[in-house]
């Protein structure tokens, strides 16, 4: 008997080697954000309902396309409208480009991956009128985009992160300093990376932005060859990002580097706990559904 | 066999099996990228490891045991010959100081003389030296001895003179002079260093290394920084009445009036003129209305004040103002063309000529011998009486330009040469055949070019075996023919002299052909009237297999025997050279090489790279000598030791070490010992 063809779910579109296939990264981004949203059960909680909810004051930054004429002509002044699940919120990508991010043991590498959730972030942001803005660094900051939700503001933040490449060694102190600096109004924080950094300079480091009353959530990137690594004989790693070459047997990769690892990912999360911010750990292997989750109820949580 | 035999060097290719043997045995290591290593640890060292080092020695054994048969096969010899080891103990002092013609300035000489006696100084016991002066060529004025005061007595004879000096040239030529030397040798290069000195090729600086024989450079400059130096650079004469000269100035520049140039004829200075500033090194004055007189007239530039290199700041140059050479035209038209296109052609040539038109009808056959040449224009118009008396002034030794004009339309064979005509003269309307054939090895062709372009049309001869054809066009039909008659030539142009039959006398290939044409029937050479210093003056060129020379100073510089033998004489000095030979008198001036009133000097770097290079070529003397040289060298020695017999015996060693070492490895593998 012949084989029936069954239509494929919508959600196989988060798979990250799907969208690895996909050319262009907005979209890679509009096929992630739909295939979860399909996914989804229609929820007010959720909402990407574009029902009128108020007026409220034009702001820098908010796209005049949005301003309401006609109260601006009886009053002078300038509004816009706001839709059902608009939080009036400003997005903020951080995505870490350091050397080690091209790291991947499974043809897709994490920057990839990063690439992936950040524009899909973007594209989620932007359906809901939110002003986006990218950080792309790695010791230092290598491209900047203040937030926008202006026409056209989407295809630069998509841009920015497309021509991301992996370089360079992971300092956070100095871009989060920059970034300090930049950041005028509260808002989202998203943080991609693989935090290869000291648990303390992080804390020291991102603090300051909880401090700001920005909300902060970092999205911990691992391959499974970071997290489970299986070599069968003694092998040589070389780090990507310093050069310096060292001899592993497969026995400590076994159990010594597991340990070692999940306690990283422990002190990270610990300290994101301290800070009040959410730590999302992404296997890239796995799909975007987990991370797109966190991302809305961190948001609704925050909104 | 020797080490460099693609056989040998094949056989020695055989020890990269072992290599690869081992290589396939040996555990590797994977290489690879990780995120980061600040989690791992480095693994303990492995049993495997010191494993390794084991099979290493084995493979190390191997190895040599092939490398060793392949040397066996090689036939390697020794050589027992104590000469062959360069003695660092003795050392060869190689004093060389330059005597070119820029140590004429000022003392540079006197403290060449000073710097080679502080070498003589410092030689130690049981070094020997040897002195050589350099210039143009290098000469010996001290073979080598170990007595530093026999070599000291030869510094007097240090005496700069006109030459030039070049390094690589004289490199070269102590690479020769220094063949037999067994000592290490010194080379002490004394000199101003002139950048004009420098060889061309850096590489030719670097003297060659005999016998494994270490050499050392020691160079010793005499001046510090560039000197400026004016000098008079050439002499252009134009119009037989006018006379150009050109200064040039070296390091700096001259202002208005600062120098005077003087001109004089015959050693009477006929005017002075201010020289004008330099601009880029370069100035021109321009005597006009000069008077000179008949034949070879002596003309000097001179400079004043002179500079501190004095014997450049004047210029000799040699004006021949002799009458132009009668040549005699035999013509059937005194009023022709070809009298006019001939007589502008051999007015231009080197040695001028005055064309002497004839009628034929009216010539007495017998002035035919006042010249030692002659132009037939045409030679239709000759008579049997004369056509008798044009042979026999051949056969005499007389020479015979002759052409086929108009009037030679209805000859069945051409006179004097009695050779047949077998076709007349084509017609104007009739394209000629192309120039197909030159015979530019003729001394009447060597220099003519452009023949290709000449249309002529030619009467169709037939020569005979005794002609040799020099032209021919296409079709086979000879153009220009010579034929040897007596003592004299014959040269029979198959066309006309004017431009009814051929455009040869309007094309520009007509004033050289004619010149040389006038040079070989005239059987009259030219000696080069303007010479460097130092060169050779060769006789042969006057014409004359030998005569006398007298140089500047009135000496005559060959002895009666040398007279009739000499071929070459050196021109050392500068001025005017007279040379007496059976054509006459002829000046040759002398001016020195213009490249050594240029002061500038070699850089200070050039100086240090070029010793340091010497020492490397040298090796500082641990260089030793390849197998061919050695080879080369010792032949006569005969104490060769053949030394693969040893091999065998090293490979016979190698063989029972390799089986123990091999079958402890093998149990340790298999651990069923």
């Amino acid at each position: 008997m012949a084989a029936v063809a069954q239509p494929r779910s919508p959600m196989h579109l988060l798979d990250p080697k799907v969208l690895a296939s996909l050319s262009n990264l907005e979209l890679v981004a509009k096929a992630a954000v739909e295939g979860f949203v399909i996914g989804l059960h229609r929820s007010p909680k959720f909402g990407f309902s574009q029902e009128f909810v108020e007026y409220r004051a034009y702001g820098e930054g908010d796209d005049p396309r949005y301003i309401d004429w006609n109260v601006y002509a009886r009053t002078d002044k300038t509004y816009i409208k706001r839709f059902l699940g608009e939080t009036n919120s400003h997005l903020m990508i951080l995505l870490d480009s350091s050397a080690s991010m091209g790291y991947g043991s499974q043809g897709l590498t994490k920057l990839q991956v990063g690439k992936f959730l950040g524009a899909s972030l973007a594209y989620m942001a932007s359906r809901q009128h939110d002003a986006v803005g990218v950080m792309v660094f790695a010791d230092e900051v290598l491209s900047y985009r203040p937030p926008a939700s202006r026409s056209g503001s989407l295809q630069g933040v998509i841009h920015t992160l497309d021509h991301a490449q992996a370089q360079q060694g992971t300092a956070i102190a100095k871009p989060m300093t920059r970034f300090q600096e930049h950041i005028r109004r509260r808002g989202l924080v998203v943080v991609i990376s693989d935090f290869y950094c000291d648990t303390q300079e992080l804390l020291d480091n991102v603090r300051p932005l909880a401090v700001q009353g920005q909300d902060v959530i970092l999205f911990h990137l691992l391959d499974p060859g970071e997290l489970a690594p299986d070599i069968k004989q003694s092998t040589l790693f070389e780090d990507m990002e310093t050069g310096h070459a060292v001899e592993v047997a497969p026995n400590f990769m076994q159990k010594e580097y597991r340990e070692r690892i999940n306690a990283h990912i422990a002190g990270i999360q610990k300290a994101a706990q301290g800070m009040n911010c959410d730590h999302v750990l992404i296997n890239t292997s796995d799909s975007l559904d987990k991370a797109l989750h966190s991302y809305l109820t961190f948001r609704e949580k925050r909104g | 066999m020797s080490l460099i035999t693609p056989l040998f060097l094949l056989g020695l290719l055989g020890i990269a099996f072992p290599w690869w043997l081992h290589r396939l045995e040996m555990q590797t290591t994977e290489r690879e990228k990780f995120a980061t290593t600040r989690f791992l640890e480095a693994s303990k060292k492995r049993i495997h490891v010191q494993r390794k080092l084991k099979y290493l020695l084995l493979m190390a054994l191997r190895m040599a045991f092939l490398a060793l048969l392949a040397f066996a096969f090689a036939r390697p010899i020794l050589f027992d010959d104590p000469q062959i080891v360069a003695s660092d103990d003795n050392v060869h002092h190689v004093i060389v100081v330059d005597t070119s013609f820029s140590m004429h300035e000022g003392t540079r000489l006197q403290q060449a003389r000073e710097l080679a006696d502080t070498i003589l100084d410092n030689m130690e016991s049981g070094d020997v030296a040897s002195l050589y002066a350099a210039s143009t060529r290098i000469t010996t004025l001290s073979e080598a001895t170990d007595s530093a005061d026999e070599v000291r007595e030869q510094l007097p004879a240090l005496i700069a003179d006109n030459g030039r000096l070049d390094i690589g040239a004289m490199i070269a030529s102590l690479n020769g002079l220094l063949e037999d030397s067994q000592a290490a040798v010194m080379l002490h290069v004394i000199s101003d260093f002139q950048l004009s000195g420098q060889a061309v090729r850096f590489a030719d600086m670097i003297p060659d290394v005999i016998n494994g024989r270490p050499v050392t450079l020691d160079v010793q400059s005499v001046v510090n920084a560039a000197t400026p130096n004016a000098m008079v650079e050439s002499v252009i004469i134009e119009n037989r009445n006018s006379v150009s000269a050109a200064v040039r100035s070296f390091n700096g520049e001259l202002t208005t009036g600062e120098k005077q140039v003087h001109l004089s004829i015959n050693g009477v200075e006929q005017q002075m003129l201010e020289l004008p500033a330099t601009s880029n090194g370069s100035a021109l004055v321009q005597f006009n209305d000069v008077v000179f007189g008949e034949g070879d007239n002596r003309v000097d530039i001179n400079l004043t004040p002179t500079d501190t290199l004095a014997d450049d700041d004047i210029r000799y140059t040699v004006f021949d103002n002799s009458p132009p050479a009668p040549v005699l035209l035999l013509t059937p038209d005194t009023s022709s063309l070809g009298i006019t296109y001939l007589s502008a052609a051999l007015a231009t040539a080197p040695r001028r000529y005055a064309v002497e038109p004839n009628a034929v009808e009216d010539f007495d056959p017998r002035v035919l011998q006042r010249y030692p040449w002659l132009i037939v224009e045409d030679l239709g118009a000759v008579n049997p009486t004369l056509a008798a008396a044009l042979a026999d002034y051949v056969r005499g030794g007389g020479s015979v330009f002759a052409a086929l004009g108009p009037r030679s339309g209805s000859l069945t064979s051409v006179p004097v040469l009695d050779i047949a005509v077998s076709a007349p003269l084509p017609g104007r309307d009739t394209v000629p055949a192309a120039i197909s054939r030159i015979d530019t090895s003729h001394p009447a062709l060597n220099k003519s070019s452009g023949w290709n372009n000449v249309n002529v049309h030619a009467m169709k001869v037939v020569p005979t075996g005794d002609d040799n054809i020099l032209i021919s066009q296409g079709n086979d039909t000879p153009v220009l023919i010579e034929r040897n008659i007596g003592a004299g030539r014959f040269m029979l142009y198959a066309s006309s002299l004017d431009n009814s039959t051929s455009d040869l006398p309007v094309k520009p290939v007509f004033v050289s052909f004619m010149a040389e044409v006038a040079q070989y029937l005239s059987n009259e050479k030219l000696l080069v009237k303007a010479q460097t210093a130092d060169s050779y003056l060769q006789l042969i060129q006057s014409g004359s297999g030998s005569g006398q020379v007298v140089d500047p100073t009135g000496k005559n510089l060959l002895s009666l025997q040398d007279t009739t033998l000499a071929q070459d004489v050196l021109l050392n000095l500068t001025g005017y050279y007279q040379v007496f030979t059976a054509g006459g008198e002829v000046l040759v001036a002398v001016n020195p090489d213009s490249r050594e009133s240029d002061l500038a000097l070699m850089t200070t770097e050039t100086l240090q790279n070029w010793q340091a290079s010497v020492a490397g070529a040298s090796g500082n003397g641990s260089t030793v000598a390849t197998d061919v040289e050695l080879a080369a060298a010792r032949t006569d020695a005969g104490d060769e030791i053949e030394i693969w017999r040893f091999f065998l015996l090293l490979m016979a060693l190698l063989v029972l070490a390799e089986s123990l070492l091999g079958n402890r490895y093998l149990n340790l593998k298999t651990g069923t010992y």
